[in-house]
């Protein structure tokens, strides 16, 4: 990404409205996250035909928003862009893509949409017809090559909850034989998309997530060694490393995710973050900062641990009870790995 | 018959195991231990640590482990930070380490031996590569980019040498040839969560994923990849392995939830064949042990101390007489799914037992404990038995652990939807056929006793029907002289020279009694090398000796197969040169015809050797040098597989000494 600076410097994202309620530490977000500014962070565009689902994504991952109450969510029929700045590794920019969108339109300014951004995910929804959603993808995609070449290109294939496993497969494969035919057709053979299946009922869309910011971080495989270091020396059994604000995890050890895991930390994240507005001692003082650390007891000898690194990751650990008394001795290693987490962090 | 488990305590977890050429011994590997057992009847003794050295880093810490099936002083196994290492079991060293590879960048997830060349290693990692290494050059010979997530599962094809199966985590299965690493070669979706492990059949063109949406799959691989069997699973699936000499049994454990084994009949997706609940944690690897009746597991566990555990049992059922079972099983697994018409009813018995005791375990606990006669029915599973059997081999001192049923068949495959899945599928099985309370296990063995001889005393490279039966029966005709002539008169200690010195005299004294009882006598004491030169020596005399043509076939195939282990090739073809039978000496004259295959999609070539019928293009046959298709010989460079008309290139190499193509590479031309 030569050109990215090029195109920072005369494209300010802030300069939409910022209407939604839950960013708690939206204001403060810029100045405290260290060396890594807003214009070297890694930036997301999530596109796709309208009623695709993109601002229910948005407003699901990003605002917290309960999935049943985005059925009630108003169509976007304009462009809109969604700048979530409050987290500290990604800066996400949701643009909101109706279908009318020329690319051709000489004020579409492609060079300052994809120079600057990462990864570019597009959503297609499985439970519509997709035809005219790959023929967006393929022009989208041949597009933002031209522009940036080393941009990432992730296709959510959404709603796929109301599909069965069997036709569920059956869309994605339908769906990545053609878009990749399409895209050999057009001597664009260099160029590789990832297909993830989405929905936001369960925590895949998350899951999706993750796995698109993962591959922005450039110490992604240092802070997985770290983790599989931490986990080899101690009892532990998976430890991720979480984006608070989004529950979206920015690391992990190398062992397989499982789901119900993955769900368990997330569900853990807000239990800490709700109940730490609820007894937080100030009223204006952030729910999750500093000096979070929570420790929950489930009633299968499980122990879920949870400790802040920085200002937006937090650590959380599944270990078995039996095993928590031992723990003492692994302080250290634990308090080293965190303080080296926030020294990879901040680099 | 008795069936016996046993374990071994270690300390820490396991995350993967594996088993040498014979079986006969065992290495486990985890985060922190690394060690080898040996496999003896009823318990483990520890072989060797490989886990010892002055610096303990995170090298020895393993993903996952791999034994060399060709040469046994080697292992390879995959560690957390991305090393792939190398260990010579022959180092006079007390560490064992012979190499170590720090080409990866992320975790290795796993490594695996090539099936036919034992200095290839080929491993799989994070970060979504795979390289082959080369152990005598000691560097990554080649990157395969996946171009997807982490690259969980890699195996070699046990049917096409140079081709390899990877598996990921966005749920592509992809195909690789080991010559081409620019791209794969075949790929597919086939599931819709990662994919985290994969076995080839060892017979036929199946391909198995096990994958975490709860499902194993398995993929014809003969054309177009299609999903033939589909098994839904309570959790997601870990590791699976199929079943040796069993077709249709595949063995499962599961990530997380399900502590058991499964043992599965893919024509039968919902329910286990057979399944084990020895581990009280999830079980991380498991190994048959070369037969169907064994197999190994370890097991991650929580403590810091766990326990390995072997049991010897026989875990897939309950028949007590394993010859009868070896020979029934094909028929009476076919027979599950169809009718029981005409199959012996012993046979059934052991098998739906099985299935029996799996379904209807609650019920089953009053149940008698012989075979009875009547109807029952079992559970929500509203069957009868229509016949009654009284077969009594359950007669084993396990007896009062079982929970039997009297056996029903007949008409409960039918209403497949009369099957209460739910709930005998969540239920955590509680019918393990022996009981441990132990803490935990991290390692468990199953096996049964049964010892009776193997039929052939060396593995038979072909198979061979109607084989009169091998030497070793034959301690039961002791070796009498009925001479008719001369009385009886032992010369077996004689040298053979001198027997074979008698043979020109025939007129006196018929020796083909004489001959004939020390042939047999040399086969019985395993000197099959005596019985064999004096039968060449022979020549045309044997005929009138009265040995059956089957058995000296049999002799002479054990003959060259043991010129074989001691790698005595040359004398091997002379003894199949001056063989005298047909299917023998027709040995050499088999498998001599090499088949070319098209570049692009590997259909064989047969009509002409530079056009592809699939494909309708000769670009695989262009010369490098003039770009025309050659149509007389095509010779090629062995390395890169660039080459075009012998002329061309005898031209090219008079002056160059690099590939014409140039990709670079420094061809041989002789």
């Amino acid at each position: 990404m030569d050109d990215e600076d090029q195109y920072q410097t005369g494209y300010d994202v802030g300069s939409f409205p910022k209407d939604f309620g839950y960013t708690p530490f939206d204001g403060e977000a810029e100045g405290t996250t260290g060396p890594l500014t807003g214009d070297q962070k890694p930036r997301i565009l999530l596109m796709g035909l309208r009623r695709s689902g993109k601002s229910s994504i948005q407003k699901v991952v990003f605002h917290k928003m309960s999935p049943n109450e985005t059925l009630f969510l108003e169509s976007t029929n304009k462009i809109i862009k969604d700048d979530i700045c409050n987290s500290s590794f990604v800066q996400f920019q949701i643009w909101d893509f109706p279908g009318q969108i020329d690319f051709f339109d000489p004020t579409f300014d492609s060079d300052m949409i994809f120079g600057g951004c990462g990864a570019l995910v597009f959503v297609i929804d499985a439970q519509d017809d997709y035809m005219e959603a790959l023929n967006k993808l393929h022009m989208t995609v041949s597009k933002a090559y031209k522009v940036n070449q080393a941009i990432k290109f992730e296709v959510f294939i959404h709603k796929v909850d109301g599909l069965s496993d069997d036709y569920k497969m059956e869309t994605q494969r339908d769906i990545h034989t053609r878009a990749n035919d399409d895209l050999a057709d057009s001597a664009c053979d260099q160029i590789h998309l990832s297909f993830h299946l989405t929905s936001i009922y369960d925590h895949s869309i998350f899951e999706a997530f993750s796995k698109v910011v993962q591959k922005l971080i450039p110490q992604l495989p240092t802070l997985e060694n770290l983790l599989n270091i931490l986990i080899s020396n101690s009892a532990i059994e998976k430890a991720f490393l979480f984006d608070v604000v989004s529950k979206i995890y920015i690391a992990t050890d190398s062992s397989p995710v499982d789901m119900q895991s993955y769900e368990l930390c997330c569900d853990m994240i807000d239990v800490v973050i709700d109940v730490s507005c609820i007894y937080g001692l100030r009223e204006e003082a952030a729910a999750f900062d500093s000096q979070s650390s929570s420790l929950i007891k489930l009633n299968n000898g499980t122990i879920l641990y949870l400790r802040e690194v920085n200002k937006f990751l937090a650590l959380v650990c599944i270990l078995r009870e039996d095993n928590f008394e031992r723990q003492g001795q692994y302080k250290n290693l634990f308090l080293n790995l965190v303080f080296t987490c926030k020294l990879y962090c901040y680099l | 018959m008795t069936s016996r488990t046993s374990y071994i305590t270690q300390e820490g977890p396991a995350n993967a195991l594996a088993l040498n050429k014979d079986n006969s011994q065992v290495v486990i590997a985890g985060r922190n231990v690394f060690k080898i057992f040996t496999l003896l009847d009823d318990k483990f003794e520890e072989f060797c640590n490989l886990r010892v050295g002055k610096n303990l880093n995170l090298n020895f810490s393993c993903n996952d482990v791999a034994w060399n099936l060709i040469e046994d002083h080697l292992l390879a196994t995959a560690a957390t930070n991305g090393a792939v290492v190398v260990w010579n079991l022959n180092r006079p060293s007390r560490s064992k380490q012979e190499h170590v590879f720090i080409d990866h960048k992320r975790t290795v997830n796993k490594v695996s031996f090539h099936t036919s060349e034992p200095m290839l290693l080929i491993s799989g990692s994070q970060d979504g590569t795979m390289k082959c290494f080369d152990l005598r050059t000691k560097e990554a010979t080649k990157t395969f980019y996946s171009n997807t997530e982490s690259v969980r599962d890699v195996q070699f094809s046990p049917h096409q040498a140079h081709t390899f199966a990877a598996v990921s985590e966005n749920g592509q299965v992809q195909l690789w040839d080991m010559r081409k690493a620019d791209k794969y070669f075949q790929h597919f979706t086939a599931h819709s969560g990662p994919i985290f492990a994969c076995d080839w059949h060892p017979e036929t063109t199946w391909l198995a994923t096990a994958s975490r949406d709860k499902t194993i799959k398995v993929w014809d691989l003969t054309a177009k990849p299609s999903c033939d069997f589909t098994i839904h699973t309570i959790a997601s699936v870990g590791r699976v392995k199929w079943r040796p000499q069993r077709k249709y049994h595949i063995g499962s454990c599961a990530l997380v939830v399900d502590c058991g084994i499964n043992v599965w009949d893919i024509r039968r997706p919902y329910i286990p064949f057979a399944s084990f609940n020895e581990h009280k944690d999830v079980a991380t690897g498991i190994a048959w042990r070369g037969d169907p009746q064994s197999f190994l597991s370890t097991s991650r566990i929580s403590t810091i101390w766990s326990i390995i555990k072997t049991c010897f049992e026989n875990p897939l059922g309950s028949n007590n007489n394993p010859t009868r079972r070896q020979v029934s099983e094909p028929d009476a697994v076919n027979v599950m799914n169809l009718l029981p018409i005409g199959t012996n009813n012993d046979q059934l018995n052991s098998v739906f037992d099985n299935d029996v005791r799996s379904l209807q375990s609650e019920s089953a606990a009053g149940a008698a404990t012989t075979a009875t006669t009547g109807m029952i029915s079992g559970g929500d599973d509203e069957t009868e038995t229509d016949e009654p059997l009284d077969n009594n081999h359950f007669t084993g001192p396990y007896l009062t652990n079982y929970r039997r049923l009297p056996p029903d068949y007949g008409k409960r495959h039918q209403p497949k939807g009369d099957f209460s899945f739910g709930e005998c599928e969540l239920d955590p099985l509680p019918n393990s056929i022996i009981d441990f309370s132990n803490g935990g296990d991290n390692f468990a063995i199953c096996n049964d006793n049964n010892w009776s001889l193997p039929k052939e005393a060396f593995p038979l490279r072909h198979e061979i029907q109607n084989r009169s039966p091998p030497p070793e029966q034959f301690p039961n005709h002791p070796p009498e002289v009925n001479n008719e002539d001369t009385g009886s008169i032992l010369i077996e200690d004689q040298p053979c020279q001198l027997v074979i010195q008698c043979v020109p005299k025939p007129t006196f004294w018929n020796p083909s009694s004489l001959v004939e009882n020390t042939l047999r006598h040399h086969a019985n004491i395993k000197d099959i090398q005596t019985t064999v030169s004096i039968l060449l020596a022979l020549g045309d005399k044997r005929k009138s000796i009265n040995i059956e043509i089957a058995l000296q076939e049999h002799w002479l195939l054990e003959y060259i197969d043991m010129l074989g282990k001691f790698k005595l090739w040359d004398v091997a073809t002379k003894i199949i040169q001056l063989a005298w039978i047909s299917s023998v000496s027709q040995l050499n004259q088999q498998s001599t015809t090499v088949h070319t295959c098209c570049s692009t999609c590997t259909k064989s070539l047969q009509r002409a050797g530079w056009l592809c019928d699939r494909c309708h293009s000769s670009k695989h046959a262009l010369c490098s040098l003039c770009h025309q298709v050659v149509k007389g010989i095509y010779t090629w460079c062995q390395g890169c597989s660039h080459g075009g008309h012998i002329h061309h290139m005898s031209e090219w190499f008079e002056t160059n000494k690099t590939c014409p193509t140039g990709c670079g590479h420094l061809c041989e031309y002789s």
